[in-house]
């Protein structure tokens, strides 16, 4: 009786084996939405295939059916936690369905554990990763990514906009553009990658275009004033007043102000645009940390290492701020502490040379 | 072996039941299975801890230690489907299982079951279990979300601005709030790519409102009208701003400008009646109001001011029924219980008319302690 059984069962019973085949094979031969069919069977009869979900979800992903692609890779990344590609597909699915904080932690995941050679998936995730720090406000790391190597052979219309967006600092996904503006992003994309190649002639050139044409957008004279403030500061300081005309908050402009006069020696001059900086975005560690070289130069150590620190509690891994710091706790004497902020601004340069090669 | 075991044996192999779980029937395995999840647990091995809560909970499915177990770890591995089916099946069997409730209803916000979810968060809210800050911060703000989304506009800023006066910050707090000061109902993940530039300006002037920074907020929503001047909205959110900052003229005329651009707004004709109301002016304050609670009757402010106005018209009889309505839409209004003791005492109702102050008064009490904490 019990032989019958088994029998019967294996009789009724699809075998995970021929399955899994199957599935394969109508892979291969790009029947997809049959070879979906056979994946989904074939986790039924084992939940724990790992590369069955790998499949199903990349088949997913090419069918555009996002929600069950990130459903998927949530399954396989709990059981591959080291698989880059698979922290990659479930970020681009992500991005797909708009979870956008997620997509962003799980694509810098899967960036940093690797690829293994697949050169598209990669240009594809650095790409979403940048447009994600765009959207989350983070400009500078944004731009870090999109002047990259890894973008300056094949820096197309797309991702021109994209650094033009991160460039602008205005926190939009190339797809939230405003059409009548386009244009715009377009430009100022063209000149940041243009300034970043140290083609200043053609940065200026169409900086200039961009002044004439959107003199009231916010943004503009930000960007043009950060080439000037380069070769010549007085121009670059005027252009971030009258951005700071066209967006009274901006605290980008006036950290580039205050930085400036730090620069020249005049920190009298840098400390009311710092402390308004500050007061603005309590937060933000470049604000501090403008306001306490100013602070330091202008004779108040005390006050200044104390927005030293304030800089560094906000951005433990900044290493100018380290070396600010470390300059001024040795001013003040304090050369114990002077030589931990050093040895850890060392450490994290080694750092940021080793992350830049990898990139 | 065991003839049983042997068959058992055989089925598990055809069908390719590879769990050693499936065997494991006895008290003792399940003392020892549940003794195995927790050591995985604490060592960082959440697969394995899954597939040991899993096997816990299919011998003793009463195990409600074993489904909360399940649930916060599929939570932690963005597996909301199954985390929401094992955290039920915990608030089910739980003597108190009110901590589980905020959780829950997360987990039902991203499997898009809205209604369980508002459901769920209300549930908990109101039980107050003891939560950690991170879970009361991710609660309420998607919370908010979801009352955004059903058009609850102020009651999710009140909890956005709680939210940011707590010191929570960023772009993703900001762009609720831009969706709420935009009257958008819908999720940060529904709403069309080319809303996203008003919804940014809109957060970032609405969070400087949260912040009680009204000159911030007034240049952030001025930002707004550069592209946006005749977008729905716009100039009742700035007029909103204003007010704030006590520039009721200037508020005013924002609202009337929004009336021009949303003749049907009726949250700008409220505001418009209010104002109305405050200069002496009844009358228009009648009408308008009138307007708003015929497009929207289940608007309370729109009663209460419409109440208000005909108290100041000395039309004592109508002003109550008014007010009652608007009592009845939102009983938890302070505001509106001391106009209906207003109301009733013209009227010569005293009893009715001490019960209102009695109520307003505690209302009162309470607003003041939920602003201390």
């Amino acid at each position: 009786m019990i032989a019958a059984l088994v029998f019967f069962l294996a009789m009724q019973t699809p075998d995970f084996d021929s399955v899994a085949r199957q599935a394969a094979e109508v892979r291969d031969a790009s029947r997809t939405d049959e070879a979906i069919e056979l994946y989904r069977r074939a986790l039924e009869l084992r939940p724990g295939w790992k590369e069955g979900l790998w499949f199903l979800g990349s088949l997913e992903y090419d069918r555009e059916r996002f929600p069950e692609a990130r459903d998927v890779m949530r399954r396989f990344v709990a059981s591959e936690p080291d698989a880059g590609p698979g922290f990659v597909l479930l970020g681009m699915s992500e991005f797909q369905t708009r979870e956008y904080a997620r997509a962003l932690t799980h694509l810098q995941r899967g960036l940093a554990q690797g690829l293994g050679g697949r050169e598209e998936m990669t240009r594809s995730a650095w790409y979403l990763t940048a447009v994600l720090l765009t959207r989350f406000e983070r400009f500078d790391e944004s731009m870090e990514v999109l002047l990259s190597p890894r973008f300056r052979e094949r820096r197309d219309a797309r991702v021109m906009e994209a650094l033009g967006a991160a460039a602008l600092r205005m926190p939009l996904l190339p797809a939230e553009i405003p059409a009548a503006r386009r244009e715009m992003f377009s430009i100022a994309g063209e000149a940041a990658s243009a300034f970043a190649a140290r083609d200043d002639v053609k940065a200026a050139t169409l900086l200039r275009q961009l002044v004439e044409q959107y003199p009231d957008e916010p943004g503009i004279h930000l960007l043009y004033g950060d080439l000037l403030m380069k070769s010549r500061p007085e121009e670059g300081i005027e252009q971030m007043r009258r951005e700071l005309e066209v967006a009274p908050d901006n605290i980008h402009a006036r950290i580039q102000i205050a930085s400036e006069y730090v620069r020249e020696d005049k920190s009298e001059n840098a400390l009311p645009f710092a402390r308004q900086a500050v007061a603005l975005a309590p937060g933000a560690s470049d604000a501090h940390l403008v306001l306490g070289q100013a602070l330091v130069g202008s004779g108040d150590l005390a006050a200044g290492i104390r927005e030293l620190e304030a800089a560094r509690d906000a951005a433990p891994k900044d290493s100018r701020v380290r070396w600010a710091l470390a300059r001024a706790y040795f001013a003040a004497g304090r050369k114990a502490d002077g030589d931990r902020e050093a040895a850890e601004m060392e450490r994290l340069k080694s750092a940021e040379r080793k992350s830049e090669g990898s990139r | 072996m065991h003839g049983a075991a042997v068959v058992f044996a055989a089925l598990s192999v055809l069908l390719g039941a590879k769990e050693p779980s499936q065997t494991r029937q006895s008290a003792g395995s399940f003392l020892q299975i549940a003794k195995q999840a927790a050591q995985a647990r604490e060592a960082g091995r959440l697969a394995d801890a899954i597939r040991l809560y899993s096997d816990g909970v299919r011998l003793r499915p009463a195990w409600d230690e074993g489904w909360w177990s399940l649930g916060t770890l599929y939570y932690d591995e963005d597996r909301f489907e199954e985390a929401r089916r094992a955290l039920a099946r915990f608030v089910q069997l739980a003597e108190n299982p009110a901590p589980a409730l905020g959780l829950l209803a997360l987990c039902e916000y991203e499997t898009r079951e809205y209604d369980l979810a508002v459901g769920h968060f209300t549930e908990w809210a109101a039980k107050k279990p003891p939560a950690s800050n991170e879970l009361l911060t991710v609660a309420y703000f998607h919370w908010a979300l979801l009352l955004i989304r059903k058009g609850e506009f102020e009651r999710a800023t009140v909890l956005l601005n709680a939210r940011a006066r707590l010191g929570n910050s960023g772009p993703e707090l900001e762009e609720a709030m831009g969706l709420a000061a935009l009257r958008m109902a819908r999720l940060p993940e529904e709403y069309p790519p080319e809303e996203r530039e008003p919804v940014w300006l809109a957060g970032r002037a609405a969070m400087q409102t949260a912040l009680q920074r009204p000159e911030r907020a007034d240049q952030e929503a001025r930002m707004l009208l550069r592209h946006y001047d005749a977008h729905p909205n716009v100039h009742y959110f700035l007029g909103t701003v204003l007010l704030d900052s006590h520039q009721s003229d200037a508020a005013a005329k924002q609202f009337e400008r929004e009336r021009q651009i949303s003749p049907r707004h009726a949250a700008a004709m409220v505001q418009l009646a209010m104002f109305h109301l405050g200069n002496g002016e009844a009358a228009q304050a009648l009408e308008l109001a009138r307007k708003a609670a015929d497009i929207e009757p289940g608007n309370f402010p729109a009663h209460k001011t419409m109440g208000d106005a005909l108290l100041q018209l000395e039309r004592y009889a109508d002003g109550t029924r008014e007010l009652e309505i608007a009592r009845n839409l939102a009983p938890e209004s302070a505001a509106v219980h001391f106009s209906l003791a207003r109301a009733y005492q013209q009227m010569g109702r005293d009893a009715d008319a001490a019960r209102e102050r009695a109520l307003f008064t505690k209302l009162k009490e309470r607003e003041r302690e939920r602003t201390s904490k």
